[in-house]
This record gives structure tokens, sequence and C-alpha cells, in this order.
């Protein structure tokens, strides 16, 4: 592995693994803002605000 | 855009190893505070089961007015997934990562999808009640909402359960497994037992408000404790993520998983002994209440008497079989001691006797617990180290889809005798006794499966004692496990490591 020409210290992290990492907080901002998004036009049919 | 990316990219790589959620290099023995930590994602799950069935069943028919049938059926909405239990193990299996993880993956998903699905379920619920001017939305709004959030928190559990299982396995050698297994059941009971509780005390004077705050509460719960029970578990082989090998179709995988194995056999335990002890969980109950006229107060506590016989199942289980017994003998004598409890629940009806009841209730959580934890160390046992996911996918898809049918059927039974014309003419326990006598013929049912199984075990063992020294070693167990072949116990049936490289 110490041969890996992409690894990034101090982690020891291949910049694939690091784009990895990314990923996974890239999808959970998605998720979170799709279920939010969700939440507020649910609450907006019971309580409408905003007129 | 880009630039930002790389510039995320760059500082990700540069945060400290030590604030990064991997395990040290598959370690020798993983301790007992580790293990004890990874079960916390039990306590999530049972935490979702007891909101789903328990809490919010209630709520939702007492406070919210919902019609009980459409109820029961968002209830049910997440046995659907039950049986995908069994792909997403093989999945984790097979997953590939530049991490070289295989299992956090899936739980962190699971976890996304729960979180998502307790998030969006408190203002769905109040939709589908009409509150306020939800009352003037169209009807499928709420209900769709609803059937989202309950399928989104299901398909959560289901995910991580199946691949925190398999994780607890990839950590542990074979002689301790029992130890894990009675940890992962005793926190889900605890978790369910806790969160009832809590639950309980929190929404005594119900409000919208308040029902808003408990359900997402639990979402932060169970993306906070996930998160603790995750961090550090997995160990990463990265040499996993290079190697370049083709993977088998779920139905070659499958296929390989049950060929010349007990694993049917053993499947088709869990499914009968399930339903024997699952089907009367929601009808003790109202069978004290209505047949031996306990109070309220008194049928709550036949909940704690069941538990408590669980707990004392799962540590008798743990004990004996790390002292090496077999998990199926285990499994027996648990489906054994089920017998006349639900022979001693249905005499005390007819005689009156209460004691009578609540001992029939205690051996039945005795026997449940013991059988519980005999079939899932089997389940571990028997699968092989590279189908751990696919196995114990299979064992939760068999068990929640046998406890879901289980508890439906046995409901669906006694509201029919109860339809029956000149219902009114029977005696009080004429609804609840086919129940219970159905239990003790899947019951016996499952103790002659048992019986197949140990037999065909035994032919197993004796036909490929003789070729195990033959096989060669596989490269996949040499990266998990440094440990030689010949050391490792192989329990009672042929751990075939090669299994997935002969396809």
């Amino acid at each position: 592995m110490s041969d890996d020409p992409d690894k990034v210290w101090p982690t020891g992290l291949t910049l694939k693994e690091a784009e990895e990492v990314h990923s996974y907080l890239i999808d959970g901002t998605r998720v979170f803002g799709a279920i939010a998004l969700l939440a507020h036009v649910l609450v907006a049919v019971s309580t409408p605000w905003l007129g | 855009m880009s630039s930002l990316r790389d510039a995320t990219l760059r500082k990700i790589a540069t945060i400290g190893p030590r604030y990064l959620p991997f395990a040290d290099v598959a370690s020798e023995a993983v301790p007992l505070s580790r293990l004890l930590r990874l079960s916390l994602f039990q306590v999530t799950v049972g935490m979702a089961l007891v909101l789903l069935v328990g809490t919010l069943n209630r709520v939702m028919i007492v406070e919210l007015g919902v019609p009980a049938s459409l109820v029961g059926l968002m209830i049910a909405l997440p046995l659907v997934f039950a049986p995908f239990r069994a792909f997403i193990g093989y999945r984790s299996d097979i997953h590939k990562s530049a991490l070289g993880w295989r299992r956090v993956p899936y739980i962190w998903k699971g976890t996304m999808l729960q979180f998502g699905g307790f998030a969006i379920m408190p203002f769905a619920l109040l939709v589908l009640s009409g509150y306020d001017q939800a009352a003037d939305a169209a009807p499928w709004i709420g209900q769709g909402a609803a059937a989202l959030a309950f399928l989104l928190v299901g398909a959560g559990v289901h995910m991580v359960q199946t691949v925190g299982l398999a994780l607890a396995t990839d950590l542990v050698e074979v002689e301790e497994q029992p130890k894990v297994v009675g940890l992962m059941y005793v926190m889900l009971l605890l978790g369910m037992i806790g969160s009832a509780l809590i639950f309980g005390w929190i929404l005594r004077d119900y409000t919208p408000g308040r029902l808003v705050q408990v359900v997402q509460g639990a979402a932060v719960v169970t993306v906070a404790l996930n998160l603790v029970a995750l961090w550090k578990q997995e160990p990463r082989d990265r040499a996993r993520a290079s190697r370049v090998e083709t993977q088998p179709e779920f139905r070659d995988a499958w296929r390989l998983f049950v060929k010349g194995r007990t694993a049917l056999g053993l499947l088709m335990v869990i499914a009968l002994g399930t339903m024997g002890f699952g089907m009367a969980d929601v009808l003790l109950e109202p069978y004290g209440g209505q047949v031996l006229n306990l109070s309220v107060a008194m049928t709550t506590q036949l909940t704690a008497v069941l538990a408590a016989g669980g707990l004392i199942g799962f540590a008798i289980a743990s004990k004996v079989l790390l002292d090496g017994a077999n998990p199926l003998d285990v499994a027996w004598f648990g489906t054994l001691i089920g017998v006349p409890a639900f022979g001693l629940i249905i005499a005390a009806g007819p005689l009156g006797l209460a004691p009578v009841f609540v001992i029939g209730t205690g051996l039945a959580g005795l026997g449940a617990g013991l059988f519980g934890h005999g079939t899932l160390t089997a389940t571990m046992r028997s699968a092989p180290r590279a189908q751990v996911g696919l196995a114990l996918g299979a064992w939760g898809a068999v068990q929640a889809t046998a406890a879901g049918i289980a508890v439906a059927l046995g409901g669906v039974i006694r509201d029919l005798i109860l339809r029956l014309p000149g219902a009114e003419s029977f005696r009080a326990e004429a609804p609840y006794t086919p129940v219970f006598t159905l239990e003790l013929a899947l019951l016996v049912m499952a103790l002659w499966a048992i019986w197949l199984v140990r037999r065909k075990q035994a032919r197993l063992f004796q036909t490929t004692r003789y070729t195990q020294p033959q096989d060669g070693p596989d490269p996949d167990v040499v990266t998990h496990d440094p440990t030689p072949l010949t050391r490792r116990p192989t329990g009672e049936e042929p751990h075939d490591h090669g299994r997935l490289t002969a396809l």
C-alpha cells in the first residue's frame, strides 16, 4: 500500500477512499434535504403558514 | 463546483485517522465492551419495533381516531420488506468499496432510512388523522405519507438488523458466537422494554406537539446510537477493494448456500418455532383479562413475566453453548419446554387458575429464549465465512415473516371465532383455545423438524470428516482471520470456505 502515489498523509487515505467518504456526506445531505422538504410539505398541509 | 469538491476532498484527506470511524487492523480478540457498544444497534431496532407496533398503534387508534383496519394495514407494511433481508445480506457480502468496508455502508444507509421515516412520521400521522386544516386535504396525501414513513422505518430496521448481525458474526470467533447472540437478544429485549416504558411515560398527556417530539426524538436517538455502535468496529480490508473476482449472482449464491447442507431444514425449523412461540404474543393479555379476569395492571405484568422468562432462557443458552453444547439441542429443549407451557396456558382458562397461567407464560418465554438463541447460533455457525450476510439475511427474512404472519393469524382466528353465529353463548376461552392449540401443534412440528435436521447433520458430518483436510486454504479467510484453518472449530457442519471460489 505504501507505494500508492495517491496516498495523502496524515490520514493514510488515498484520494479514492477520501472520495468515498465524501460521497457518503453528499448522499446523506441529499437524503436529509429530501426528508426535510417532505416534512415541511406535510406540516404545511395541516397547519398552513404564509396564508 | 469542481474546485469546491477538490478542496473538500483534500480537507477530508487531512483529518487525523484518530477521528475517522475505522477499526484497527483485524484484532485477535474483540473485548466485550466493544461488542456491547456494537449491540446498541439492537436497542434502536427494539425502539423502532415498540414505537410501530405498540405506542403508535395505540396513539393512532385512541388519540388520533384513525380506523383500526387502516392502522393494522400501516403496521403490517414493513413486513413487505422482510423477505428482502436475504438479498440485503447477500449484497453486503459482496459489497466493494475503496475503503474496504462491507457492512458499515449498509448499516449507515439503513440508519438513514430509519431516521427519515421517523422524521416525517408524526406529520404524516397528523395529516392522516385530519388534524387542523389537513381535514380539507385529499386523503391520499396523509395515507401515502404515512405508508411511506412506515415503509422507510421498516426497510431501515430490516437493513440495520441484518447487516449489524452479520458484522457481529464477522468480528468474533466461532466459539465466541453464543456470547454475541445472547448479547444481541438481551439488548433487543432491553431496548424494547426500556423504550416502551419511556414512551408510555412521556405520552401520558398526549398533545400533537408531544407526538412530534417523541417520534423525532426517536429518530435522533437512532442515529446517535447507531453511530456510537458503528464507530471503529469494522476492520478495513483494502486488499478486498483491489482484488478482482467475479461475484456470484444472488441465485447462484443462494444455491451454494442451501446445497448439501442443512440450511433449508434450519430455516424450516425457525419458521415453525417462531410461529409456534409468537402467535400468542398479542393474545396473552386479552386472554388473561377476559378469561381469567386479571386486572389491566396484572396483564401488563404478564409481558414482564414473558420477558423475564426470555432473559433467563438467553442466559442459560449462552452458558451451555459456550460450554460446547450443540445449538440445535438447545433449540430442541426450548421447544420441548414450549409444549407443556402452552398446555398450562390452555388448561388455566377452564380451571380458572391465574397462577397456572402465569407459570405457563413464564415457561413460554423461557422456551422462546432458548429456541431463539439456539437457532440464531446455529445459523451463524452453519454459515461459511464468505456468506455470513446471506445466512443471517435468510434467518431474519424467515424469522420476521413468520413472526408477522403468526401475530396476524392469531388475531384473525380469534376474530373469526368471535363472529361465528351464536358466538355470544361460547365460553370465554373459546376464541383463544384454538390459537393456543395451533401453537402446540406448530411446536410439535418444530420438534420433529429439529430431529430431522439433527439426523441429516450427523450424516453430513460423517461423510465430510474425511474429505475436509484436502480442501485448499481460501485466500478470503486468510485476510479475515490469521488463525490456521485447522485450529478453527468447525461446529457441526464443515466450514467449507472454498465454496465461493470453487464456483
